[in-house]
């Protein structure tokens, strides 16, 4: 094999590529993954109690419901429009504060409560928004505390958001879409319009160009894998080994890429590949959401090796001694896939030859 | 000798016959297609079918069970929300709560421990401690909503009573309340499965038509005595009943049918016939594969968000209720979730029905000039 020819072959790719929709994803889709997952879905796993407030006398429990941690807080001007919120599951409670309402309270002179719940509210989010609104009521009454409430974390630890339970899915889809995605399709262009066999004519052989391809993807998939992580402010505390867990995740991904590729006959196989193929590749990130799903499903998923890896040096602050198991099992991976590669590439330029 | 005419009919019914062969004879996308509607069976059959509405929190209280009667039964354990679990001691609790040397199988994520002397400090309103156990993923309104439940079981076995008057629950919620009946996640993503099946399908039809044109076959088929009509007529169809079939297929195994499956069974039709006057037109472009699957996404990113917005509580937005898939999701979820009205289904049907007409004239006259350019 002659690296000056790959490179040869690599840099027709990076020349043309730009034109290709693809190559434009593949680099957009870690900015644009982000933003929607984190910023548009990340409420729907982990919804926060929306309350609405109709405070008509500068009441000291409007302020304090504003303070109030994990609530999401809107003021309203009307009653009805409050109470037509929460009756359309706008708003999981509704909170009318009348003129009067601290010094009523102060005075002891048992003011109504208007607190409405939205019939589509789940049961402990009413519960929370009633003993929320109790404890507001006995703080602006001033009644003494009776009691002291302490606090104990049982893990000690940080704890963990959605937003960190996501990654290792954003960057999954990153790695996915420029390792997979973007040499598979470049092989299979290159075969629908014959450039392959017009390639081959010349002095490249189709190690170099099946090479060219492959650091096409790897470039890709670090790069679009290491902006994602940035980008979720992931990198932890070592770097390195992330840059480590990261080249292996993108060699898995572009050893599948190569072999599809090589593979596929067009570009509708090798998308009927890649949407069933797909399902098998993204599978151990679902354990990464539910932790409390059973944990050996996904360790029968080959990405697992080095997503665990990824996730808990990114998120978990672990060094390479404590996940060099799982990435060993992952090179592992990518080593038994490099015989199929050969194999897959003899085949395809069998039968480039033959047809 | 001339052979015999064939009939308009026969000739679309052939151009079918040889689309439907040719995904047919793809036995590789036949496996990969069955293995995304398994992915989405299993999906539905794993999720849990109910909704978790409660916050279980576990408490070591020493005293008798009418005191813990009077202080947190009285005052909270008769409030549906909170699954109060009692624990014999503070060891058996922080073990519950995953504090212990083992792991319990169903962990705790949150807990009271109440000291033994509470019941006589706070009727001698002496200061008194109690500890909240949580978890790093309690959410953070939960924390204080549980500290001021453990206040107001103080006050309770004081006598005294919260300083408001509190209405009767009946004027407290609003809307139907679904308390106990809430619609599971597994359930209310069928609407997302069937569109992802449709979209399937139309990046297969849309891939299959700009493939016919960019290598000018259906200048091939239109040498035959096939006219452009046929051509076109066969395209909706096929594009139709493939896109129908599967996204059928899975809401019987999701049973996403409900209770209205001919309601559903309409939607359905007119989302295929909605997604294959999508194909139409990105087929038109008659680019590369990958060039049409970034042309549908123009389409299938809009038509995507109204199945996505039913998964966040409250009323859709309206520029979201006038987008085509609108209909079809709100068919799907109200079948599936109870009896739904005729009168009820009608305007959505309706505006499924003229998005479908809309998308269909579109995708046909782009294909027809196009094919006409060649």
């Amino acid at each position: 094999m002659s690296a000056a020819r790959a490179w040869e072959v690599l840099r027709k790719d990076l020349s043309l590529g730009p034109r290709s929709p693809l190559f434009l994803y593949a680099l957009v889709f870690p900015v644009v993954a982000t933003l929607l997952i984190q910023v548009v879905f990340g409420s729907l796993f982990e919804p926060v109690p929306r309350l609405g407030v109709v405070d008509r006398g500068g009441s000291a429990m409007s302020r304090a419901v504003r303070q109030a941690p994990g609530l999401e807080v809107v003021r309203l001007d009307s009653a009805a429009d409050l109470r037509r919120r929460v009756e359309r599951h706008d708003l999981d409670g509704g909170l009318v504060l009348p003129r009067g309402f601290d010094a009523a309270l102060r005075s002891g002179d048992r003011p109504p409560l208007q607190l409405y719940l939205s019939g589509e509210s789940l049961a402990k989010t009413r519960a929370t928004l009633a003993l929320l609104t109790a404890g507001l009521v006995r703080d602006v009454a001033g009644a003494p505390g009776p009691i002291e409430v302490e606090v104990v974390a049982t893990r000690g630890g940080s704890s963990l958001p959605l937003s960190e339970r996501l990654i290792p899915l954003l960057v999954m889809l990153a790695v996915i879409i420029a390792g997979v995605f973007v040499p598979s399709a470049s092989l299979v262009e290159e075969k629908e319009r014959r450039t392959l066999a017009a390639l081959l004519v010349t002095p490249a052989s189709m190690t170099e160009v099946m090479a060219a391809k492959g650091v096409l993807g790897l470039s890709l998939a670090l790069a679009s894998g290491a902006v994602t992580l940035l980008l979720n402010r992931a990198l932890g505390e070592h770097p390195l080994a992330l840059a480590l867990i990261l080249c292996v995740a993108a060699l898995m991904a572009v050893a599948i890429g190569l072999i599809l590729g090589a593979l596929a006959r067009d570009t509708n196989t090798l998308f009927s590949a890649i949407k069933g193929g797909n399902v098998l590749l993204m599978a151990p990130v679902i354990f990464f959401i539910w932790p409390d799903l059973p944990g050996w499903v996904p360790k029968l998923f080959p990405t697992y090796y080095f997503l665990n890896p990824l996730f808990r040096v990114a998120v978990e602050s672990a060094t390479l001694s404590d996940v060099w198991r799982e990435l060993a099992v992952a090179a592992a991976v990518c080593a038994a896939l490099a015989p199929a590669i050969v194999l897959a590439g003899r085949r395809m330029a069998f039968r480039l030859a033959s047809s | 000798m001339t052979a015999p005419r064939a009939g308009r009919g026969g000739i679309v019914t052939a151009i079918i016959a040889k689309d439907v062969a040719a995904f047919a004879r793809d036995r590789f996308w036949v496996f990969m297609t069955l293995l995304a509607l398994v992915w989405f069976v299993g999906m539905y059959v794993f999720m849990p079918e109910t909704v978790d509405e409660s916050l279980r929190v576990g408490v070591h209280w020493t005293e008798s069970d009418a005191a813990f009667d009077a202080a947190l039964g009285a005052a909270f354990g008769a409030a549906a929300g909170l699954d109060v679990v009692r624990y014999p001691s503070r060891q058996a609790l922080e073990e519950a709560l995953g504090m212990g040397a083992t792991q319990p199988p169903e962990r705790l994520t949150m807990g009271l421990d109440f000291p033994d002397d509470f019941l006589v400090r706070v009727h001698l309103t002496l200061p008194t401690s109690v500890r909240l156990y949580v978890d790093p993923e309690v959410p953070d309104d939960v924390r204080p909503a549980l500290a001021a439940m453990v206040r107001e079981s103080a006050y309770a076995l004081t006598g005294h009573g919260l300083p408001v008057s509190l209405p009767n629950a009946e004027t407290v919620v609003l809307g139907e309340d679904r308390l106990g009946r809430h619609v599971p996640l597994r359930d209310k993503l069928r609407p997302l499965y069937a569109f992802m099946m449709l979209v399937v399908e139309t990046y297969a039809l849309g891939a299959l038509i700009a493939a016919e044109v960019s290598s000018r076959t259906v200048r091939a088929v239109l040498a035959t005595p096939a006219r452009i009509g046929d051509f076109l007529a066969a395209k909706t169809v096929t594009g139709t009943l493939l896109a129908f079939t599967e996204a059928s297929l899975l809401m019987v195994l999701v049973r996403g049918f409900g209770h209205e499956p001919l309601l559903v069974a309409a939607a359905l039709l007119l989302g295929a016939v909605l997604v294959t006057g999508v194909a139409l037109t990105v087929g038109a472009a008659g680019r590369d594969f990958i060039g049409t699957i970034f042309a549908s996404l123009v389409f299938l990113i809009p038509l995507s968000i109204p199945a996505l917005a039913v998964l966040f509580p409250g009323t859709a937005s309206p520029w979201v209720q006038v987008l085509p898939t609108h209909g079809l999701v709100q068919i799907i979820v109200g079948a599936t979730t109870g009896p739904m009205a005729a009168r009820e289904a009608a305007p959505h049907l309706a505006s499924l029905a003229a998005w479908c007409a809309v998308a269909l004239a579109m995708g046909l006259l782009t294909l027809r000039r196009r094919v006409a350019q060649l």
